[in-house]
């Protein structure tokens, strides 16, 4: 047998051709860009404005020596960590057996599961600060309130992560202790966290991540932490202390995320 | 044949021993928290009283008082908040994209991938709300300085996610136009491009559904949108409204997520015709697989 020889000329495939939908749809997307675009008042001369203003010269020099006096960044800051510290662990810790629940491998049952889908997305769908205003509003300004708000934001952001994760967990060791008789606590607690708990360890982290950077704006709606701070020096316009600000807390965030990274690595 | 004979006796293995490393965890979170909690003058007292505060507040909320809110226009400010997160996310799709051709591992050199990077670290550090009380500051209160914050925070995380979609392609359509003498410049377009928009698509919407939620939070420090009406009604105790506000919200974002939860699926998984109801579902409550 000979080599299948082209034979005749070779064609160029057809370019696929774009179908009447993909225009609708682009043409809809562009309109609502367009029209979403002259409701927030989008003008291009505000990218060369920002770079001209007057106000650019307030933010230097940044003082020091009153960024680093202790009563006026790095009190709040410690008070920024503290809420973090306890919202994870309040709402990662209530997170564990409501995520169970919230997974088609391991809920005890269909209305348990769907009830608390339903609930968990409307708690996700309240925005973190409005948890904070609320709260606020409720049990009175200060950090109190902020641990609160963070808790309730750390919650619903775990149980969506760590559900997921469940749900795609082998179900061979579930099956064995259900096989040997086990009931369904047992046999969660012993056939699928175990093979879960560094992934949820890893999103504790990432939650904790989460909420220092979270923390560091509650002050702004009166909820303790650094954004107090930073409010109160907008509100008379000292820039350069902000700045001051800005700089300390991004420093300390990054370092944060680097050993948090460093350590979830190691751990998945 | 019989079953081998176990030549040694059957002895349970002996459980792994961890109590120290136990100890010391429970006794690191425990520090942690004490020092947290005294820290922040959480007393027992405050602890007792607080889900009731907290309750008596929510229960004043009901019912909302709808009227009074749409009257106000409650939805033209909830739609506002839409429009700045869709403006910022376009800002961020925009700037994020060649910048992530940028930081790409298999396709851009060391010496611009590096800086590259660092920008999309650095800017991932400061939250929106401080680019906005920043930006403020410089452009004067509005629903513009809101879209402007969102997008240039976003463009952190989008370019983290696009560079990473880039250094996952398949390399084989991009050696190919190599091997044809295309330029850095086509071998973009045609050889890694075409494979990564569906999931950068997917990143962008993504992006949306969360910045919904970003600027109705602007709008309390005043970029605009529904945040404002929020603070207005709590400053004035108005809680009916409060509730009308909170529920308006809510069923909107709802609404955005359920939607572009299925345009997510739909550009990454296809359509599956028989169970697309189902799938609406799964959207709608977030119990889909492959969000």
């Amino acid at each position: 047998m000979t080599t299948a020889g082209v034979t005749g000329e070779v064609k160029r495939p057809v370019r696929p051709r774009r179908r009447a939908r993909f225009f609708f749809v682009a043409s809809a997307v562009a309109g609502f860009t367009v029209f979403a675009a002259d409701q927030v008042g989008f003008t291009f001369s505000t990218f060369w404005e920002i770079w001209t203003n007057p106000l650019w010269e307030k933010f230097w020099p940044v003082p020091w020596d009153w960024v680093l006096d202790e009563g006026n960044v790095l009190g709040p800051l410690v008070e920024t960590f503290q809420i973090a510290i306890v919202a994870t662990i309040i709402g990662c810790g209530l997170a564990l057996p409501i995520s169970f629940a919230m997974s088609r491998l391991t809920t005890p049952n269909r209305v348990v599961y769907y009830a608390s889908k339903a609930v968990m997305n409307v708690v996700r769908a309240v925005p973190d600060l409005f948890w904070a205003k609320l709260l606020v509003t409720a049990i009175g300004i200060g950090a109190f309130a902020g641990s609160w708000a963070l808790s309730v934001f750390s919650l619903a952001v775990m149980v969506k992560l760590f559900s997921e994760t469940i749900d795609a967990a082998d179900d061979r060791p579930l099956e064995a202790a259900r096989a040997a008789g086990g009931r369904h606590a047992p046999a969660v607690t012993t056939g699928v966290l175990p093979t879960v708990f560094p992934a949820y360890v890893a999103y504790a982290l990432y939650v904790f991540e989460l909420n220092i950077r979270a923390s560091l704006v509650l002050g702004l709606v009166g909820a303790g932490g650094v954004g107090r701070v930073v409010e109160t020096q907008r509100q008379f316009f000292r820039f350069d202390r902000i700045l001051g600000m800005l700089l300390i807390i991004f420093a300390v965030v990054v370092a944060i995320e680097q050993i948090s990274v460093a350590i979830r690595k190691r751990l998945v | 044949m019989s079953a081998p004979a176990l030549d040694r006796p059957t002895t349970r293995p002996s459980r792994p021993n961890h109590k120290i490393q136990r100890f010391a965890t429970v006794l690191l979170f425990g520090v942690a928290l004490g020092w947290s909690i005294t820290g922040l003058d959480i007393t027992l007292s405050r602890l007792a009283s607080a889900p009731s505060d907290a309750w008596g507040v929510f229960s004043l909320m009901f019912p909302p008082d709808f009227a009074t809110e749409f009257e106000r226009g409650v939805l033209g400010k909830v739609f506002e908040s839409v429009y700045i997160a869709w403006i910022g996310t376009t800002i961020a799709a925009v700037l994020s994209l060649p910048l992530a051709f940028l930081a790409a591992t298999n396709v851009a050199p060391m010496w611009i991938r590096v800086p590259t990077r660092q920008l999309f670290n650095a800017i991932r550090a400061v939250p929106e709300l401080i680019v906005a009380v920043v930006l403020l500051g410089v452009t004067g209160l509005g629903p513009w300085a809101g879209a402007l914050a969102i997008g240039l925070h976003s463009v952190g995380t989008l370019g983290k996610l696009s560079t990473e979609a880039i250094e996952s392609i398949d390399a084989g359509p991009l050696e190919a136009v190599e091997a044809c003498g295309g330029r850095w410049a086509s071998g973009m377009r045609w050889g890694v491009l075409p494979q990564v928009l569906p999931t950068i698509t997917s990143y962008w919407l993504f992006r949306f559904e969360i910045n919904v939620r970003a600027s109705a939070v602007l709008g309390m420090i005043g970029a605009g949108g529904v945040g404002a009406e929020l603070v207005a009604l709590l400053n004035f105790r108005d809680f009916d409204g409060v509730g009308a506000v909170l529920i308006v919200t809510v069923v909107v974002v709802v609404i955005i997520d359920t939607v572009s939860a299925g345009v997510r699926r739909r550009i990454i998984a296809g359509t599956t015709p028989d169970r697309r109801g189902a799938a609406t579902i799964d959207d709608l409550l977030g119990t889909s697989l492959n969000r």
